[in-house]
């Protein structure tokens, strides 16, 4: 295929990836604020989760904070500016996904533009606006799941899928950290966390004790039942780069498959004995710049067509 | 609604063919339409538009209009009732077209080759080397199988006696035909039942007829050419049609920079490295396909295409240097053509054209400006027209001024009024005016055109201009079998 259709494709599950998660996670801090945590730190989700240059504001409001993340045109880091990206990568490779996919990732733009998923989030009830949207986000999967043929397209959109997963489980993590060093309660905030990553059903069913960070750092780094752990995440990036042997120079594959073979054993053997907050954050520094080599290379080595 | 009713506010303008109705009565044809139209409350025709409006909205049938660095998604407008043709008119069309294209085609390969045409005195050698869409480039070029217009689209107009003309032969890039499909499968959505009962012809093969031509024109000994759709990129307002086309036909949709030239063979560039093109059915205009040959500054085309071309190691379609054809200054010489080539005489009329040269014909055509269009040989999209029936005297002589500065690059025409055909418009039916453009594919075993079109329709009220620019719209187009 393309080359650049590659890099597109690879790109629009990136973002569409993205938007899943930040909107599972705002949607879980909304809840937060509106309940259990009574002076929850927008602010610190603002930057953490934005990449704005200019300086943000010294304080934020539940409104301020869901427009800055959601809707504002002008922030790069916002979900319609994901999903306006998703789709133009989309429309840039209309042949390739199918008629299916194209519609249902062009109903998500029109819905996220709508003056009614406006008028909930500044006005209404947030809620409904982020289960609408998430609605649209799940369609977009099942839609992949059920139309999109096996081949290299599919491939593409899997290995930017994972490793989108793998990276914002890793921010999502840090930024809980950051804001239990603003002392917020340990139990209460991983509760959130593994909310926001859909995996608290889950913890206490395999876990079956009060939440331990040790725990916790297993869960979202090692488990292998857990779609959000970064070895799982891994493992799977693994899996569809192993079917491009077939169409790539050897050389290129030879150094891909040498990379991620590194990475996966770095993060199987190479994490901390005992997990506490503070032994995890160099480990997550780590394995987020050697994932972010890793996709580097992959632009290089499958994408470079300038 | 009952049938007179509907048919009591439908009042045609006089001088007019109206393809519905004859002296207040409905034609035949479209009798069986009409009749189950009458039977829809106008409620209910007003929840079928909104449906189609959101059906192309949904499905992304759209064009991006970029203002503030921020795409606003727009529909072109479609009228919801089609447009009904008749078998016996469809075979007169169809006979036309095909007789047309084959005496331009042949004209195409005479202009590049030896200029018998000229050499008989038929056309001016002036008129051909002052056409700047004359690529010298194209000169003694062999393409493959002598086919020049691969891809045709011939907009055809009514006159008040009902009968068709040729207004424009589009033989360069011409487009439209995705709004051809997605019309109609707009009308099976919206009038259920209806397509099947009134026996219309499908327009469903275009796609695969294309790509058997496309397929057949490859020079490689290989059983599996490569073709490629060549796209200018997602800010061309027909980047809808370039994806719908590549997407139907199961071909790579490509950019200039996907492609790159290496010892006069062209490659796209893949995940496994690079892999030879044979075929480029190219939407990029001739001046734009390559930097080394054409515009320097253009990035949409590929520096070299245009060397490995001319050494057969893969072909363009539309053929280069076809702007020669659709000149409007030539046009008026295409009757002359059929004669000249096939011994025919034309089965579709041309618009009488007054070249602006000749000094008479600015006199006269100066002294009649309310009956006369003014047109730029050069333009399309009906850009640079001037209608002399609704200019002020001010803007006809700042015109004519421009027409006396470059003559060569003007041509008049006395105002034809299109004909008329049902429109659903502010919740009741009205009559609107109307083009057609059917869309003839021509391939190593001859010209084939699909019984269907693009319908524009001038959605103002009296207008006559149809272009989607310039607020026009479009609608389904049934030939009846």
């Amino acid at each position: 295929m393309l080359s650049r259709v590659a890099d597109a494709v690879f790109w629009m599950a990136r973002y569409m990836e993205r938007t899943d998660n930040i909107l599972r996670a705002l949607r879980t801090n909304y809840i937060a604020s509106q309940d259990e945590i009574q002076h929850f730190n927008w602010k610190l989700w603002v930057d953490g989760l934005g990449a704005n240059t200019k300086p943000s504001a010294q304080q934020y409001t539940y409104r301020e904070a869901l427009y800055e993340l959601m809707l504002n045109r002008e922030n790069d880091t916002s979900v319609l500016t994901y999903i306006s990206r998703a789709r133009e990568n989309a429309r840039s490779v209309q042949d390739y996904v199918t008629k299916e996919v194209w519609q249902c990732m062009n109903d998500y733009y029109h819905l996220i533009r709508d003056k009614r998923t406006e008028q909930l989030i500044m006005h209404g009830d947030p809620v409904t606006a982020f289960d609408d949207l998430l609605r649209e986000s799940t369609l977009f999967y099942g839609t992949v799941d059920i139309t999109m043929n096996r081949g290299e397209g599919y491939t593409f959109l899997n290995l930017g899928k994972y490793t989108e997963r793998l990276l914002r489980a890793l921010d999502i993590l840090e930024l809980k950290i950051k804001e239990m060093e603003n002392h917020e309660s340990e139990a209460v905030q991983w509760k959130f966390l593994l909310y926001a990553l859909s995996g608290y059903e889950f913890h206490t069913k395999f876990y079956r004790n009060a939440l331990s960070t040790e725990n916790v750092i297993h869960q979202i780094f090692m488990n292998l039942q857990f779609p959000h752990s970064v070895l799982y995440c891994l493992l799977q990036v693994e899996r569809y780069f192993k079917r491009l042997d077939v169409i790539s120079l050897p050389e290129n594959y030879k150094e891909m498959e040498f990379l991620l073979g590194r990475a996966i054993s770095n993060l199987r053997y190479g994490s901390p004995e005992k997990s506490t907050t503070s032994t995890i954050k160099p480990f997550i520094d780590n394995t987020r710049t050697e994932i972010k080599a890793l996709s580097q290379k992959l632009a290089i080595l499958y994408f470079g067509y300038s | 609604m009952s049938f007179t009713s509907l048919l009591a506010e439908y009042t045609t303008r006089p001088n007019v063919w109206d393809e519905m109705c004859a002296q207040g009565e409905i034609r035949d044809h479209y009798r069986v339409f009409f009749e189950s139209l009458s039977q829809v409350s106008p409620a209910e025709l007003v929840r079928k538009d909104e449906l189609a409006k959101k059906l192309f909205m949904s499905q992304g049938v759209t064009f991006t209009v970029y203002s503030d660095g921020e795409g606003i998604e727009k529909i072109f407008p479609f009228d919801i009732i089609p447009r009904i043709i008749t078998a016996a008119e469809w075979r007169h069309i169809e006979a036309g077209i095909k007789q047309r294209i084959k005496a331009l085609n042949i004209f195409l390969k005479d202009i590049y080759h030896d200029q018998f045409i000229i050499k008989d005195g038929v056309i001016p050698a002036a008129l051909i080397h002052s056409c700047s869409n004359f690529l010298r480039e194209m000169v003694n070029v062999q393409v493959p199988f002598d086919i020049y217009t691969h891809i045709s689209g011939i907009d055809l107009i009514r006159d008040s006696d009902g009968s068709f003309y040729v207004l424009e032969d589009n033989l360069r890039t011409p487009s439209g035909v995705s709004y051809m499909l997605e019309n109609r499968s707009m009308t099976y959505r919206v009038f259920p039942g209806l397509v099947p009962s009134n026996h219309v012809q499908s327009v469903k093969d275009y796609p695969d007829l294309l790509l058997k031509n496309l397929l057949a024109i490859s020079n490689r000994q290989n059983s599996q050419p490569t073709v490629v759709l060549l796209t200018p990129g997602i800010y061309n307002s027909a980047y809808y049609e370039h994806t719908t086309l590549a997407r139907l036909m199961g071909v790579e949709l490509v950019e200039g920079r996907d492609l790159v030239v290496d010892n006069a063979k062209v490659y796209m560039k893949t995940t496994a490295g690079l892999k030879q093109v044979d075929v480029i059915y190219r939407r990029v205009d001739d001046e734009f396909i390559d930097p080394l040959i054409f515009n320097p500054m253009s990035i949409l085309g590929v520096s070299g295409l245009y060397y490995a071309y001319r050494q057969g190691n893969v072909a363009i379609v539309n053929a280069p240097g076809n702007g020669v054809a659709d000149d409007k200054a030539v046009y008026p010489f295409v009757p002359d053509m059929i004669k000249y080539y096939l011994n025919e005489e034309p089965i579709l009329k041309t618009v009488p054209t007054y070249a602006m040269e000749n000094p008479e014909h600015l006199k006269h055509v100066f002294e009649n400006i309310h009956k006369m269009v003014i047109k730029k040989t050069n333009e399309s999209g009906g850009y640079g027209m001037l209608m002399g029936s609704s200019a002020t005297d001010q803007q006809i002589a700042a015109y004519r001024e421009e027409v006396e500065k470059h003559p060569r690059h003007f041509i008049a025409q006395p105002i034809i009024s299109l004909s008329s055909v049902p429109c659903f418009i502010n919740n009741s039916i009205q009559p609107r005016h109307v083009d057609l453009r059917p869309f003839a594919l021509y391939g190593p075993q001859g010209i084939e055109i699909v019984p269907g079109g693009l319908t524009r329709v001038a959605l103002r009220e009296g207008s006559l201009v149809v272009n989607s620019s310039q607020g026009g719209g479009s609608k389904d187009t049934w030939i009846l079998s």
